[in-house]
């Protein structure tokens, strides 16, 4: 265990002295990251100008279900952007040289990128998050907070997990581009709205097919004790091991699929 | 100043060469369009991804608009208001700009200097063809859509002529600023951010997300000033008759000045562009 947290830092380190490199793509990406974010803020104060609260949510508990989503891709683009290579690894056969090495090839896989955009998202959404805790008008109890760690700690490994398994579709699609799981990345994003707003078909998919709701909603729940499942939340945890182990399993079963580029 | 390169310089241009130069456009169009159906599966799911961005907006202002109307718009309004933003944004969204992108940083477009026809608008001719397709797949989500939230109300009569022309603007406003923004490449050397952020300026500022009468004043006013209003909140608006008279067509005079606008500056960029290519090896 200590070996393979030691190795995958020195991993995400060499990739992260490569991406600073260039300097530019750094700034560019940065600054395309605090603009989306932005943006999507506008868009949230536009609406809550005409309107003080949609299905009784107010505009610091939607940003703090926004922030949570812009931070969990801020973690997931810093330390496992990796997934999102899959497709372009399985599809060249560049899994070649990861399976011979003596280390996990799923670590591998996910620390063998740094997303640029991370820290902009990661400083647009911290601000947010931090700016909607103080704004949320709930009393912060001992137990409250303890709760907050709890499950806000666990909420990016939901997406983290939830990637991989989606990513590992390359396995079985063998193009080298990754629109299918993007196309998911982008259902994920649904969980930025408090989800009592969707049909229960939607609702469904967020909560248990696909739970992107435990990277964001449900763990705003359970600290603002909002609505009637608001103990949701705290199976957040289960939720993130959950998509974890799923995404571990898809891998080994895409590896018993792989068989290299015939070069 | 591309087609001199290759070019013997002719004295003046004659029918034989416009109808040559007008085959050549076509016959890229038709090759953009078959491709983009011949690669389908992978624009398909980019379809599906922008399909659920949709879905998550019809949801989020069914909610919004279930007290009412707010800011004279109700709740069928809205859904024919997102629906036509929604067509209107999945014109020129796919490959014109990840083409040119690409070929910029791989300096394949060194090829494209020396080739005997316009750049712009060989890549105009390639997002029309692009744009039949885009228009199809775009028309038919948003009629299963409509579908599905219950149908959604007809064009407003007394604006169809304005909305008429405002909709054929679109696609070749969308094209300047896509264009554009690819262009920047040159400068850049990065596509991925450049895109993003023109996506998300796009989004916001063209209203298809939230009509623009929800914002303030000032900014109200910036917004239907700047080029991005004529790319869905314009037509969007013409079809649920929000603008009318007079008003109506000054928004699409707008959209008009500016799909000329950027078409030329586009133009420019394009001199300036070309004069500091970097290839790099060979």
């Amino acid at each position: 265990m200590r070996r393979n947290l030691w190795l995958y830092r020195r991993c995400l380190g060499a990739q992260l002295r490569a991406t600073l490199e260039y300097e530019g793509d750094f700034w560019i990406m940065s600054v395309a990251a605090l603009v989306t974010q932005g943006m999507g803020i506008v868009f949230l104060w536009a609406i809550f100008r005409a309107i003080p609260q949609i299905n009784g949510w107010r505009f610091w508990d939607v940003v703090l279900i926004y922030s949570l989503v812009a931070v969990t891709e801020g973690i997931a683009v810093l330390l496992a952007q990796g997934a999102w290579s899959m497709a372009v690894t399985v599809n060249l056969g560049g899994l070649d040289t990861i399976l011979v090495r003596p280390y996990s090839p799923l670590l591998q896989v996910l620390s063998s990128q740094i997303g640029m955009n991370g820290l902009g998202n990661l400083a647009l959404g911290g601000s947010l998050f931090v700016a909607a805790l103080v704004r949320v008008g709930v009393a912060w109890s001992p137990g409250r907070i303890a709760t907050a760690a709890f499950v806000f700690a666990f909420a990016p490994l939901v997406k983290i997990g939830l990637n991989i398994l989606t990513n590992c579709s390359a396995f079985w699609l063998k193009t080298p581009w990754s629109m299918f799981p993007f196309a998911f990345h982008t259902l994920g994003e649904l969980a930025r709205y408090p989800i009592s707003i969707y049909g229960v078909v939607v609702r469904v998919i967020l909560s248990v097919v696909l739970p992107y709701a435990f990277m964001s909603y449900f763990p705003a729940t359970a600290v603002l004790s909002l609505g009637s499942t608001s103990w949701l939340g705290l199976l957040t945890p289960v939720a993130a091991v959950w998509c974890l182990l799923l995404g571990r399993w898809a891998f080994r079963r895409g590896l018993l699929r792989y068989e290299s580029a015939g070069t | 100043m591309t087609a001199a390169v290759a070019l013997p310089p002719a004295p003046a241009p004659r029918v034989s060469d416009l109808r040559r130069d007008v085959r050549a456009y076509r016959a890229m169009g038709r090759a953009a369009f078959r491709s983009l159906v011949a690669y389908q599966t992978s624009f398909l799911f980019g379809l599906l991804a922008t399909t659920l961005a949709a879905v998550a907006m019809l949801y989020l202002w069914r909610s919004v608009l279930a007290a009412g109307t707010i800011n004279g718009f109700d709740w069928p309004a809205m859904k024919a208001y997102l629906l036509v933003a929604f067509v209107a944004g999945s014109l020129v969204s796919s490959y014109v700009d990840y083409r040119m992108a690409g070929r910029i940083q791989q300096g394949d477009v060194a090829m494209d200097l020396v080739r005997p026809v316009d750049y712009q608008r060989s890549r105009f001719a390639e997002a029309l063809g692009f744009g039949g397709y885009e228009l199809g797949t775009g028309l038919v989500v948003a009629a299963a859509a409509a579908a599905v939230f219950g149908g959604v109300p007809a064009p407003a009569h007394q604006s169809l002529g304005p909305f008429a022309v405002s909709a054929v603007l679109v696609l070749p406003l969308r094209f300047g600023i896509v264009y554009i923004s690819a262009l920047v490449v040159f400068w850049t050397r990065n596509y991925i951010g450049v895109q993003s952020a023109r996506i998300a300026l796009i989004t916001l500022f063209s209203g298809g997300l939230v009509p623009l009468a929800f914002f303030p004043g000032w900014l109200q006013g910036l917004a239907s000033a700047l080029p991005f209003a004529g790319m869905a909140s314009t037509p969007a608006l013409l079809y649920v008759g929000r603008l009318a008279g007079a008003d109506a067509w000054r928004a699409v005079g707008v959209q008009a000045a500016w799909t000329v606008g950027l078409w030329w500056l586009g133009r420019a960029m394009w001199r300036g562009a070309s004069r500091q290519l970097t290839v790099h090896g060979g």
